[in-house]
């Protein structure tokens, strides 16, 4: 792939050098140029002399008129040997070019160009479209998990969810999420993509290749290149498609009906609803709830391009449409993809437009009362039948009075009525560039990033049970819509020239502005009249709308320079303002400085086995204005209501503090790389190392709780984080014979600290994660972001001598009694406080991997794929629903080994205990760690001989994804993607590494298959 | 030719700077009102003080904690298993600073006080509203309106939490106040109330729903009584005594279609028609409409259940005592309106709430409830006249008092020539079952100094449990406090 993009480039630009030459005396020689796989188009054809030339067409055909007979014609293209062959009065040359690993050029996309692989002195990873593309992922961001060092993705089962995509491990307390860019457009992620239009994904990790995006560079950019048609290709048409199915088969081991009545009955006084037999047809059931809310699910996908170009235009249209059932009952996402590309030349210029548009729909996992459907079906009693046809809505659920708990019955949660989202979105760009004169370019470009989400509910009254624990009596209806726009205008000039053969100089000035608008209309209404309309009435009515807009100005410039392309250096400069900062900090500046070393080129390296050597550094500061727009402003809040005189009023009043001096977030990167190829690339190594500072980080201080102010929160520019690590990537290449392997494994460290959280340096630690009304995770100096913090478990107090042990300060209290949890009294004061609370775990891994291993054999071909992550800690809630025991819910059977006398048990307290039981504590805290098989793929391309001349290609696939995961962790998946709940209380990038029953990931088994014609 | 390609670049290069347009920097949020254009017609003040109100019905207060925490520290509730934990925390007395409950009362009690100040700081700017937009004792009306809820703000949490930052301005910057002394505090308080009681409407012209001269003179008249300034205290509730009247059915106070009669005094509005949609959201700020109490859903015997009247409460009662059967159910008792009978209580409780349930009239409370909670009634002022008259007046007026709350139930009256101990048992009594389950009975029973006695079963200690901590959230959040400023025990 790399290859014949490569091949694309160097053939228009031979079309540039040798478009004029012009025939003279002598004999006209002719012939054709192939390569082992065919003919070769746009191969240099030069007389030694370099006096004539031309390029091969298309066809690999050269035709060179006016040659001396005795001259001789050197053959030569990128990634091939160079061949001389005298012309000995023939006018019929024929010549096979072999491959040359060593010259093997790769182009990498960088910001706002291109450079080749050997040029470039920062941190860029590659992932190319065979990557994205061997794996049935719904959004293309999922693909990317384990591609390269330094980019780590945490994804999510529910279908159509984007992953936590981390570059370089977590910098800020804030926004962490990298800046996507598409073909040239600012965007807001990759989600809508279809990963069978993806080329190429560079992630830029190091200030080098970030810091001409300015403000928006700090958390890394990930470049996306859709695919193009080859100038050289005869119009081809492909079809994919894939279908299969996706289930989760592993469960929590919970109580039986039986257990249950037994535990029950124990624990508390008997529900009436199992001790009164008036109700024993609600109570004689056996159901497993997750079972009731798993299933096995259908996934198809069908992908259609046609694509082609010759010398002045190129063309790509694709469709698609991706369908998956989610392995949880009712949650499900469909999508359609149009995408198209082209590009026309004409003399000096330029134009073309990468467009693409997208329609999903999604089902999303319901948010019941703040909490998962997996919660709800791990609670409630399992001797309830799922549906009662008595009931308003046809559901069985377990009333307070009669069943003492209040579980949701998960299924109606999940099902009665409909929640649906769906969004166009539209991604393109329009480009033109001009070459000017000789060298210099200019590129003008507008980008297009827009969405249009609308996202309805409808849910009917229900009544769970005759009593009215979990009913509504009337309808609700959620009606809401949005629209993001983002506008991006670019223009650019580029000097490219290279003085006396040696200095290779780029230059690039750019000036960038970036307008995005949003807007939004919520609405939401009851209807306690009829079930049968889910439109909105004027009963409970709740409206809002939202406007924001957003505008960032930046001009770039930069300089590229090496010498022989042996010594590198590069330098950049970009100046941003944003109206997301306050008036007295509007611009920043955001330099770079780089440099490499191609010690391969070196004299002293010829000959040596080592065919490519490069030491290359960076440093520079980049930005992160992804803090909310409008921050620095003081605003009034209207949405205060309140009855008077028998009609609901409004209330206006102050929202908070205002911050004038709110900047950017700043972060300062270091980084020092290696790359080694050795036997022609056979085998190669990255080394990549990385210190980076974030300062100015904003905080919310929080305001004395007294101040009573409705933000209760200052956000200030205080905080300061390291990040450091490193990244290793060896690969193995063998392509010779009929048994071709290769293997490449990718290793990612990162580690980060937080070196400050205010201006005065003592500063109280920052709480989130927020669960039972208790924080799970803090912030606070010299330690990494987003720890746990708890008590330490210190077993179970067998008696009460035991207990006035620990407590001795409070020998009186008779809260804590033998069965309760032991916590460690860290600070000696002979009770159990908050200062007892210490860091439990750390959420983030310390090592993520990538192995990846390929292989060959005739027409079959394999592919494996491990994804590891190793040394992060999970905080698993589940546990407390399994073995909290805070009143009556369904538990795990561990509860039916609880503690019920001294000697008992040591790990699982008493039922109905003490309050401080289920604190936040190192009890729900898990190793995290795992290795998973992601990807299997066994596939067979038939051989040409089986085809018709129609089909150029037929390759059938069977693949399995996630079908073996190794860990410890006791949960049903140790990857803790978003969740998608809404949870009010807790600021979403504290949830990492935290359990609430999130969506796991299924395993999923698809038979593919791949035309072309 | 060269020439006119240098310039065309250098034209371009001035068209790649100059497209961008610098002035759009400055925004503003389109979606907000910005405060520096704030205040400058009637509207906009009516629109900040009604905000002051909404703060009222929140989850932190007294659409769901506050009727937990005070029932519940009172043992006028016991807990049923599906009682949840932090609730628990109330009934044996094990709450620390850290506490969910601790922490939401106080921090929602602080935003209606910053909502308060916002209106009450804004005091000249509403003055210069040319009177003929709004007359003078209208702006003195709404600013005595928010005097009369921050007052309340800081009674509440004066009781509960002792001497507690005495915040009056909107605050500017992130600077910390530390704790007044309860004296302070309640100087603030009687200084609102006095200036809320000579600004605010009478009931007769006032909206139904606001605070109103009445209201501001019972709360000071309740306030002096807490203080022990018993002169003072009727000296405010004589200027009301004519003003309001016991209704003839004591469960008029609990209806829904009742509530707003001749004995409501001041209460937090509630009406479910109005929306719930940001019910659960609401836990300390008041935002958007969540128009309904949990009470209902909460207490309600075929509803979540998490609390039952305790027998000691129970036990409180005169046999044939009306206000028995009007604040519980037992089995055999009809609800819905009639339809329903109970022929079992769940748990085998011997009696559940009544009082603020929507039995009345419905089978089951459906989650929100437009009862309004009643934060001061009539009868509740006669037994506080009562037990000041019998401090500093004599027996017989107090029992005079005392007999026409009693009078009204058709309780037998109380002769005269009682004691001054006599006729405070008696006093003792009547609020238990007067007001039973209407948050009154734990302060009355610190400031009377009976909490041990009656408490100290359940694991009440005297000098700790008296107040409840402040809340480590402020300590930490607060640069002018520490942990030296915690109250004892703590």
């Amino acid at each position: 792939m790399k290859h014949s993009n490569f091949k694309r480039f160097l053939f228009l630009l031979s079309l540039f050098s040798f478009g004029l030459a012009q025939a003279q005396g002598g004999i006209t020689v002719s012939g054709t140029v192939q390569d082992a796989s065919g003919p070769l188009p746009g191969v240099n054809v030069v007389l030694l002399d370099n006096s004539k030339g031309t390029s091969t067409d298309f066809d690999g055909n050269f035709t060179l008129a006016g040659v001396d007979p005795q001259a001789t014609i050197v053959f030569s293209y990128v990634g091939f040997k160079t061949v001389e062959v005298p012309v000995n009065n023939r006018s019929t040359l024929n010549v096979t070019l072999e491959l040359d690993s060593q010259s093997l050029e790769e182009i990498v996309v960088v910001g706002y160009g291109t450079q080749s692989r050997s040029e470039v002195t920062g941190a860029i990873a590659t992932i190319d479209a065979a990557e994205i593309a061997s794996i049935p992922v719904t959004t293309a961001d999922q693909a990317l998990q384990g591609r390269a060092p330094g980019v780590n993705i945490i994804n999510s089962g529910a279908p159509g969810s984007s992953p936590v995509v981390r570059i370089r491990g977590l910098g800020t307390p804030n926004n962490n999420s990298p800046l996507y860019v598409i073909d040239g457009t600012i965007s807001g992620g990759m989600g809508n993509l279809n990963p069978n239009d993806i080329e190429s994904v560079q992630v830029l990790k190091d200030a080098s290749t970030t810091a001409v995006y300015g403000s928006k560079g700090s958390n890394g950019v990930i470049i996306i290149t859709t695919k193009k048609g080859k100038p050289s290709e005869k119009a081809t048409l492909s079809f994919d498609s894939y279908s299969g199915v996706n289930f989760v088969d592993n469960r929590y081991d919970v109580l039986n009906s039986e257990q249950y009545k037994r535990y029950a009955s124990e624990i508390g006084p008997t529900p009436e609803r199992i001790s009164n037999s008036a109700y024993a047809s609600l109570s004689s059931h056996e159901t497993d709830w997750q079972d009731e809310i798993f299933r096995t699910g259908f996934i198809q996908s069908y992908n259609l391009a046609l694509s082609g170009g010759n010398e002045n235009s190129n063309f790509r249209f694709s469709g698609g449409y991706l369908g998956q059932e989610g392995a949880m009952i009712e949650t499900d996402y469909e999508r359609f993809n149009f995408r198209a590309n082209s590009q026309f030349t004409f003399g000096n210029l330029t134009i073309g437009e990468s467009l693409g548009i997208s329609f999903d729909k999604q089902n999303p996992e319901r948010d019941s009362g703040g909490r998962s459907i997996l919660e709800h079906a791990i609670k409630i009693a399992p001797y309830l039948p799922v549906y009662n046809s008595d009931n308003l809505g046809g559901f069985q659920g377990p009333s307070s009075s009669l069943d003492l708990q209040d579980a949701e019955n998960p299924v109606r949660a999940q099902t009665l009525g409909e929640l649906v989202n769906k969004s166009i979105d539209i991604n393109g760009g329009i480009f033109a560039t001009y070459e000017l004169f000789d060298a210099l370019t200019f590129k003008t470009q507008v980008g297009l990033d827009y969405s249009n989400g609308k996202n309805t509910s409808f849910i009917p009254s229900y009544s769970d049970d005759e009593t009215s624990t979990n009913s509504t009596s009337f309808a609700q209806i959620i009606k809401n819509t949005s629209i993001y726009q983002s506008l991006t205008y670019t223009n650019s000039l580029t000097y490219k020239k290279t003085f006396g053969d040696y200095h290779n100089l780029e230059l690039l000035a750019l000036a960038e502005q970036q307008k995005i608008k949003f807007e939004s209309v919520n609405a939401r209404s009851t209807n306690d009249i009829t079930d049968a309309v889910d439109q909105l009435s004027i009963d409970g009515v709740d409206l809002s709308s939202n406007s924001s807009e957003y505008l960032r100005i930046g001009y770039l410039g930069r300089v590229n320079y090496n010498f022989d392309r042996r010594y590198l250096f590069a330098a950049s400069i970009r100046r941003d303002a944003s109206s997301r900062f306050g008036a007295n900090n509007r611009w920043g500046y955001f330099p770079s400085v780089s440099a490499g070393w191609n010690i391969g080129r070196e004299a002293f390296m010829e000959g040596s086995s080592i065919n490519n050597l490069k030491l290359r550094g960076s440093w520079g500061k980049t930005g992160n204005d992804n803090i909310g727009d409008y921050l620095y402003s003081s605003t009034l809040l209207t949405n205060f209501i309140y009855p008077i005189g028998g009609s609901a009023v409004q209330g206006t009043t102050a929202n908070g503090l205002a911050n004038p001096d709110l900047k950017w977030e700043e972060t300062t990167m270091r980084n020092i790389g290696l790359d080694v190829g050795i036997n022609d690339n056979q085998f190669t190594f990255t080394l990549e190392y990385y210190n980076n500072k974030s300062d100015d980080l904003l905080i919310d201080l929080p305001l004395p709780l007294s101040h009573g102010y409705n933000n209760p929160n200052l956000t200030s520019n205080v905080g300061s984080v390291k990040t450091k690590g490193f990244e290793f990537n060896f690969g193995y290449n063998d392509y010779q014979g009929d048994f071709t392997w290769s293997a490449n494994l990718n290793i990612s460290h990162s580690q980060n600290e937080v070196l400050t959280l205010n201006s005065s340096g003592e500063s109280s630690p920052i709480y989130g994660g927020n669960f039972e009304g208790e924080n799970l995770s803090a912030i606070s100096v010299n330690e990494p972001l987003f720890y746990f913090y708890g008590y330490q478990f210190d077993g179970i107090y067998q008696n009460e001598a035991e207990v006035d042990a620990v407590l001795s300060a409070n020998p009186n209290q008779d809260v804590v009694q033998p069965g309760d949890v032991r916590y460690k009294d860290l600070n000696g004061d002979g009770d159990i406080t908050s200062a007892d609370k210490t860091k439990i775990g750390n959420p983030y891994p310390d090592v993520v991997l990538g192995f990846n291993l390929s292989a060959n054999y005739k027409n079959f071909d394999f592919n494996a794929f491990v994804t590891g992550s190793y040394g992060n800690d999970v905080y698993n809630t589940n546990i407390y629903d399994l073995q909290g025991m805070t009143r009556l819910f369904n538990s795990g059977v561990e509860v039916l080994d609880r503690w019920t006398g001294p000697g008992t048990s040591n790990t699982i307290p008493r039922a109905l205990g003490a309050t401080q039981n289920t604190s936040a504590s190192d009890r729900f805290i898990e190793d995290g760690s795992y290795t998973r098989l992601k990807n299997l793929t066994i596939g067979y391309t038939f051989p040409m001989t089986f085809l018709n001349d129609a089909i150029s290609k037929f390759r059938i696939y069977m693949s399995g994804q996630n079908l073996i995961t190794i860990t410890d962790y006791s949960g049903l998946d140790p990857e803790i993607g978003q969740i998608q709940i809404n949870n009010q209380n807790t600021r979403n990038q504290f949830e990492i590494g935290i359990d609430r029953g999130n969506y796991p990931q299924p395993k999923s088994v698809v038979f593919g298959l791949q035309l072309e014609f | 030719m060269n020439k006119f390609k240098y310039i065309f670049s250098i034209l371009s290069l001035g068209f790649v700077l100059h497209s961008c347009d610098t002035d759009g920097l400055e925004l503003s949020n389109p979606s907000q009102l910005s405060p520096e254009t704030y205040f400058e017609n009637e509207v906009q003040v009516r629109s900040a003080v009604n905000a002051v109100y909404a703060n009222l019905q929140t989850i932190g207060t007294y659409s769901r904690n506050y009727y937990f925490i005070m029932d519940n520290m009172a043992h006028e509730n016991e807990g049923n298993p599906q009682l949840e934990a932090n609730k628990r925390l109330f009934l044996d007395f094990s709450f620390d600073a850290s506490s969910e409950l601790v922490n939401q009362f106080w921090d929602s009690s602080y935003r209606g006080i910053n909502k308060a100040n916002f209106v009450i700081n804004n005091e000249e700017k509403i003055n210069e509203i040319p009177n003929s937009l709004l007359n003078q004792n209208l702006k003195n009306k709404y600013i005595g309106e928010a005097k009369f809820l921050r007052a309340l703000y800081y009674f509440n949490l004066v009781t509960l939490y002792g001497g507690v930052p005495l915040i009056t301005t909107v605050p500017e910057s992130s600077e910390g106040f530390p704790r007044s002394t309860v004296e302070e505090v309640y100087t603030q308080i009687v200084s609102d109330l006095t200036d809320a009681a000579n600004t605010l409407l009478p009931k007769a012209t006032e909206e139904q729903g606001r605070a109103t001269r009445g209201a501001a003179y019972a709360l000071l008249g309740k306030v002096q009584l807490y203080r022990g300034n018993y002169t003072e205290a009727l000296a405010a509730f004589d200027n009301i005594y004519d003003v309001y009247q016991l209704t003839d059915n004591y469960f008029d106070n609990f209806m829904e279609e009742t509530e707003h009669n001749s004995e409501t005094i001041f209460g937090v509005e509630f009406d479910d028609d109005m929306g719930n949609n940001a019910f659960w959201n609401s836990t300390v700020s008041g935002e958007g409409p969540n128009e309904a109490s949990l009470r209902g859903q909460s207490y309600g015997f075929v509803d979540w259940f998490n609390c039952y009247p305790s027998d000691h409460l129970l036990d409180e009662f005169e046999p044939n005592d009306p206000r028995y059967k009007a604040s519980f159910y037992e089995v055999g008792d009809t609800y819905a309106g009639g339809e329903l009978t109970i022929t079992e209580i769940s748990l085998g409780r011997r009696a559940v709430w009544r009082k603020y349930q929507n039995y009345y009239k419905d089978a089951n409370e459906d989650l929100q409830s437009g009862i309004n909670f009643g934060i001061i009634r009539f009868a509740d002022v006669l037994l506080m006249m009562a037990e000041a008259a019998n401090e500093v007046v004599d027996q017989n007026t107090a029992i005079d008092y005392i007999n026409e709350v009693r009078d009204r139930v058709d309780m037998p009256l109380l002769s005269y020539g009682l004691s001054k101990e006599e006729v405070f048992d008696a006093i003792v009594h009547e609020r238990m079952v007067e007001l039973a389950g209407e948050q009154v009975r734990f302060a009355d029973l610190k400031r009377w100094g009976m909490a041990a006695e009656v408490l100290s079963q359940f694991g009440f200690r005297s000098g700790v449990h008296d107040l409840l901590p402040i809340p480590e959230a402020e300590i930490n959040s607060n640069s002018a406090l520490s942990q030296e400023d915690q109250n004892p025990g703590y």
